[in-house]
């Protein structure tokens, strides 16, 4: 942990001189991908391990070659990149990353001094700041959607003009029907047509149904894996949590990301039962809250039984149209259209995970989130299941208030104890 | 009467159906029953709506999937009201977006017909279309709004104010039919023109070029809290165009205070006085520096009085490194170095120890200049800072009548409250807060820091909402604001200004015991610092 504030000390130092701190983050990256592999995180199991490595590399993949790079969000097609060999830099974990060593504070900053709002979500104005203060490699060009939430396409507009790259945008209307479809299919063709021109290589179909097939093997594993978290213990963090959304994204339908998959669900049935109470996380965990920290990483007593953004699409991918599976998935979306159905996921994930209590911390800045706070207040009140809402930012650590947290945490975590 | 909130709205289809319409503007008001119902950090034009839709008992509503906050606006109104559909509005523009959206409108016609238990008259759309005209884009130049929807009766305030054309570009903007009616398809066309108004901010396009084609004065650019569209053009505009620009903000709760107009009217003061280029060679400049005991403000001007760049620093052990670390970022902010000073004048407790001041001049008139500064028609300024406070009285033409300070202790300052605030463990923003539906009417006692730390706590352990105890510690400060104001002859206006003058709380409550509104100043702690500069200004002359 120290060696990680004091990283994260030489850079802010740095930041001043914007190649000297692009140089000590890749080097970062380059040390903490070798030290992983010699020294794994033994508190958790291998597949989580293995996870832990294939994000370091992501990132560092990225530093190394930015120009075989697209800057991408959390729903973007990655599917069609992996088919084209080219690496995506999933911009909300890279932020993540950036507060992991204590810099998103200067970083925030800067995006605010540019005129950026400050009620944006930390996760996008510190990728924002770390465009200001030049932390980024220019990318050859960078693709998000319009979906689920209002930043992005604001934030990516912002930097590809800041760094002249060429950006696609995908409009994902509200509903699911033919129209749609064909829409967001048409866009998708403009999109390759756009990725190949600019990188000088065609889509092979083929290849995109083979990430394609591998994506569906993925989510059927996944699905088994979700049937055991009611009764199995697994000894994860908030951290690990997190990383999944490589796998559940942008990083679906690669080799690696399956052999994850396989290894996870081997791990799930090997783990001991749980003995704790199991908590359910709702929307982002905050991982640097000290609270947090302290009743769920690693806990035996109160498990974490995972969020439920890593189950936003289970079904199928038809291998026959990719392009149109692709759209479907997209436009079916738990989190597109209707507050309705986040409700249908996170009352299969209360089937599926049976927890004692659910927790729903409250990020700073994200109104597709918060706004629907009093429909699951309602819906966990029919339910019966204990619901915790809790104020704060998942990155921005000075947003958060430690000693409130504590108090309302421990109460409510007091009443699980008890029931 | 049906409801709506985006000029994306078919409005000429519902009075085809013979149907009134209302666009939700919300009224000035705490947002108390949209709270039990969302989440308070959703933007306040959201849940202003929320609020109206649910008071007035509007029964049929019809939204636009703008943003992420409307998108929950419809997801919360489900069962509340009879009538309610959400139009889906592509990003693009373009040949295939015209058929989604021609088909989005077909819906919602169908959808309302239905409801109604009529059908849509194509005919009577089309003289209804036919009657209007297109809105003309003015000829000379105008003041464009932008950003965020703009309240209707501040732009025509402006434009009565000031004899001056606006083009609102923001949602409660009305220039909606960008085409005459010419296909045979009635509502395929009127879907069209609709879709290819004039784009607001949420739409993907960059607005730059459209706005080169219109004749541009200056641009007021509006903003609201937790709006996630308008902050990026806004950045994206200061940076490269070359117009002078206003950013305000305003929150369908007070958006009609003082502050608001002040800083419009500076802004349209600068408009008739300035060229476009902010900086010409070898114009002057002026510094001010406020040298407080918790903050440390330094503030740039020119010889019109506009100001160029200002800092706002906490005053460290040394006062003087303080300053001199205001000065520099204030120099910065103005895009300007100490060569370009002309005379610099220092003010505030550590004022004698500032080398690089030509002059040196007391808090008081300070204040008193830079309050009469920002509103001529001030007579009575309440200053309340981190750990003192004053009350100066003006004359007619801004010279100093009559003050009143505190005596030596942080009672009844910022500091108070900051102390309180960790003591209750809730942010300063929560601590600010106007709380019209209390519990029980708390009177902290003890104005001592310590005892009434000691009070507070007690309460805490006995149960007492924090809400109740923000109120008793807002108004113990208000209390003492206004025993201080009793020392002098005090008439309106009123100015506050000073960091607690940011806590709506307290302004609220000290409002309530004069019986009279208090202007409150964009920056309130700058007003010091200000008035420094501008002492600075005619010192040189
Ligand atoms: S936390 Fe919310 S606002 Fe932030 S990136 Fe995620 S969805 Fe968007
Ligand atoms: S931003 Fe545009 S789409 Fe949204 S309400 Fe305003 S006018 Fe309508
Ligand atoms: S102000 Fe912004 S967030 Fe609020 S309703 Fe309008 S577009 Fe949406």
């Amino acid at each position: 942990m120290n060696a990680i504030k004091s990283y994260g000390n030489i850079i802010t130092k740095n930041l001043s001189d914007s190649k000297k701190a692009l140089a000590y983050l890749k080097l970062g990256l380059n040390i903490a991908g070798v030290y992983l592999s010699l020294f794994p995180d033994r508190k958790v199991p291998a597949s989580l391990q293995f996870l832990q490595k294939i994000c370091v590399n992501s990132i560092k993949d990225y530093f190394n070659h930015p120009d075989n790079s697209m800057w991408v969000n959390i729903f973007s097609p990655t599917e069609i990149l992996h088919a084209m060999g080219v690496n995506p830099l999933f911009i909300e974990a890279y932020s993540g990353f950036l507060a992991g060593i204590s810099i998103e504070g200067q970083l925030i900053d800067a995006a605010e001094a540019a005129g950026i709002s400050n009620s944006l979500c930390s996760f996008h104005k510190v990728f924002l700041g770390s465009g200001e203060l030049n932390l980024l490699k220019k990318c050859k060009m960078s693709i998000t959607t319009s979906m689920i939430c209002d930043g992005n396409i604001g934030t990516f507009r912002y930097l590809s003009e800041k760094y002249q790259t060429p950006l696609y945008i995908l409009d994902i209307p509200y509903e699911y029907n033919k129209e749609n479809v064909n829409y967001v299919k048409n866009q998708l063709q403009e999109m390759i047509r756009n990725i190949e021109e600019i990188f000088g290589r065609k889509l092979d179909m083929d290849r995109l149904k083979e990430v394609i097939a591998r994506e569906n093997q993925s989510k059927e594993l996944l699905k088994k894996y979700l049937e055991n978290l009611a009764l199995k213990n697994l000894s994860t963090s908030m951290t690990y949590e997190l990383y999944m959304l490589f796998a559940s994204h942008v990083f679906l339908g690669r080799e690696e990301t399956l052999s994850f998959y396989r290894m996870l669900l081997e791990d799930i049935q090997r783990a001991p039962d749980r003995r704790g109470k199991g908590i359910f996380f709702i929307h982002v965990p905050p991982l640097f809250e000290k609270n947090f920290i302290k009743y769920f990483n690693f806990s035996p007593e109160f498990s974490i039984l995972g969020f439920d953004l890593n189950y936003d699409f289970l079904d199928e991918i038809e291998l026959r149209d990719p392009l149109e599976g692709i759209a479907r998935k997209l436009l079916l979306n738990s989190y597109n259209g209707s507050f309705d159905r986040k409700i249908a996921l996170i009352d299969m994930l209360m089937e599926k995970t049976r927890p004692d209590g659910v927790i729903h911390f409250c990020h700073f800045g994200c109104k597709q989130a918060l706004g629907g706070i009093y429909l699951l207040q309602r819906y966990f009140r029919e339910k019966n299941i204990p619901f915790l809402t809790l104020d704060g930012d998942v990155i921005d650590k000075k947003n958060n208030q430690e000693g409130q947290t504590k108090t309302r945490l421990e109460a409510f975590l007091e009443i699980i104890r008890n029931r | 009467m049906i409801g709506y909130v985006c000029k994306y709205t078919p409005v000429e289809l519902l009075e085809a159906f013979g149907e009134e319409t209302v666009k939700i503007e919300p009224q000035v008001k705490p947002h108390e029953s949209a709270h039990d119902f969302t989440h308070v950090n959703m933007c306040s034009y959201m849940k202003g709506a929320l609020e109206q839709i649910l008071e007035q008992n509007l029964k049929e509503i019809v939204l636009v999937n703008c943003c992420d906050s409307i998108r929950r606006l419809n997801d919360i109104l489900k069962n509340k009201v009879d009538f309610l559909h959400i139009i889906d509005l592509p990003r693009k523009i373009n040949n295939e977006t015209d058929r989604l959206f021609y088909r989005q409108i077909e819906l919602f016609a169908k959808a309302y017909g239905e409801y109604k238990g009529t059908r849509l008259k194509t005919g009577r759309l089309k003289e209804i279309i036919q009657s209007r005209r297109k809105e003309q884009i003015p000829v000379e130049k105008s003041l464009v709004i932008m950003g965020a929807r703009f309240e209707k009766n501040i732009i025509k305030r402006l434009e009565e104010t000031y004899g001056i054309k606006t083009i609102n570009l923001t949602c409660s903007g009305n220039n909606r039919l960008s085409d005459t009616i010419t296909e045979n398809n009635v509502l395929f066309s009127y879907a069209v023109a609709l879709l290819r108004s004039f784009p607001c901010m949420r739409m993907v396009s960059d607005r730059r070029a459209f706005l080169q084609s219109l004749p541009v004065k200056g641009i007021i650019y509006n903003t609201i809290k937790f709006c996630d569209f308008y902050s990026f053009e806004y950045a994206n505009l200061k940076k490269t165009v070359n117009t002078p620009i206003l950013k305000v903000e305003t929150d369908y709760t007070d958006s009609e205070s003082g502050q608001l107009m002040n800083r419009i009217d500076a802004f349209m003061e600068m408009l008739e006085t300035k060229s476009v280029s902010r900086k010409t060679r070898g114009k002057r400049f002026f510094a001010g520096i406020d040298s407080g005991s918790t903050s440390t403000n330094a503030v740039i001007i020119d010889a019109e009085g506009q100001i160029m760049g200002y800092s706002n620093v906490p005053t460290g052990a040394k006062a003087h490194d303080s300053a001199q670390k205001a000065y520099n970022l204030a120099l910065k902010n103005a895009g300007l170095t100490k060569e370009d000073i002309s005379f610099t004048v220092a003010t505030g407790y550590g004022r004698i120890s500032l080398p690089f001041a030509n002059k040196i001049t007391t808090e008081i008139s300070c204040h008193g200049k830079g309050a009469y500064f920002l509103d001529r028609k001030v007579r009575t300024i309440i200053d309340i800072g981190g750990q003192d406070s004053k009350v100066i009285r003006l004359d007619e033409k801004g010279n100093v009548l009559d003050f009143a300070m505190n005596d030596k202790c942080s009672a009844g300052t910022g500091r108070f409250l900051d102390f309180m605030a960790k003591a209750m463990e809730i942010s300063l923003e929560e601590m600010s807060q106007v709380i019209l539906n209390y519990h029980k009417d708390i009177v902290i006692t003890s104005m001592c820091t310590v005892f009434a730390e000691s009070e507070v706590i007690s309460l805490i352990a006995h149960n007492t909402e924090v809400k109740d105890i923000i109120r008793g510690l807002n108004r113990s400060v208000a209390t003492r604001a206004v025993s201080l104001l009793n020392r002098i002859k005090h008439t309106e206006k009123y100015m506050m200004t000073g960091g607690v003058a940011k806590n709506k709380g307290v302004v609220y409550e000290i409002e309530q015991k004069i019986g009279a509104k208090l202007l409150i100043p964009s920056d309130p702690q700058i007003t010091g610092a200000l008035g420094a500069a501008i002492f600075a200004m005619e010192s040189s002359d």
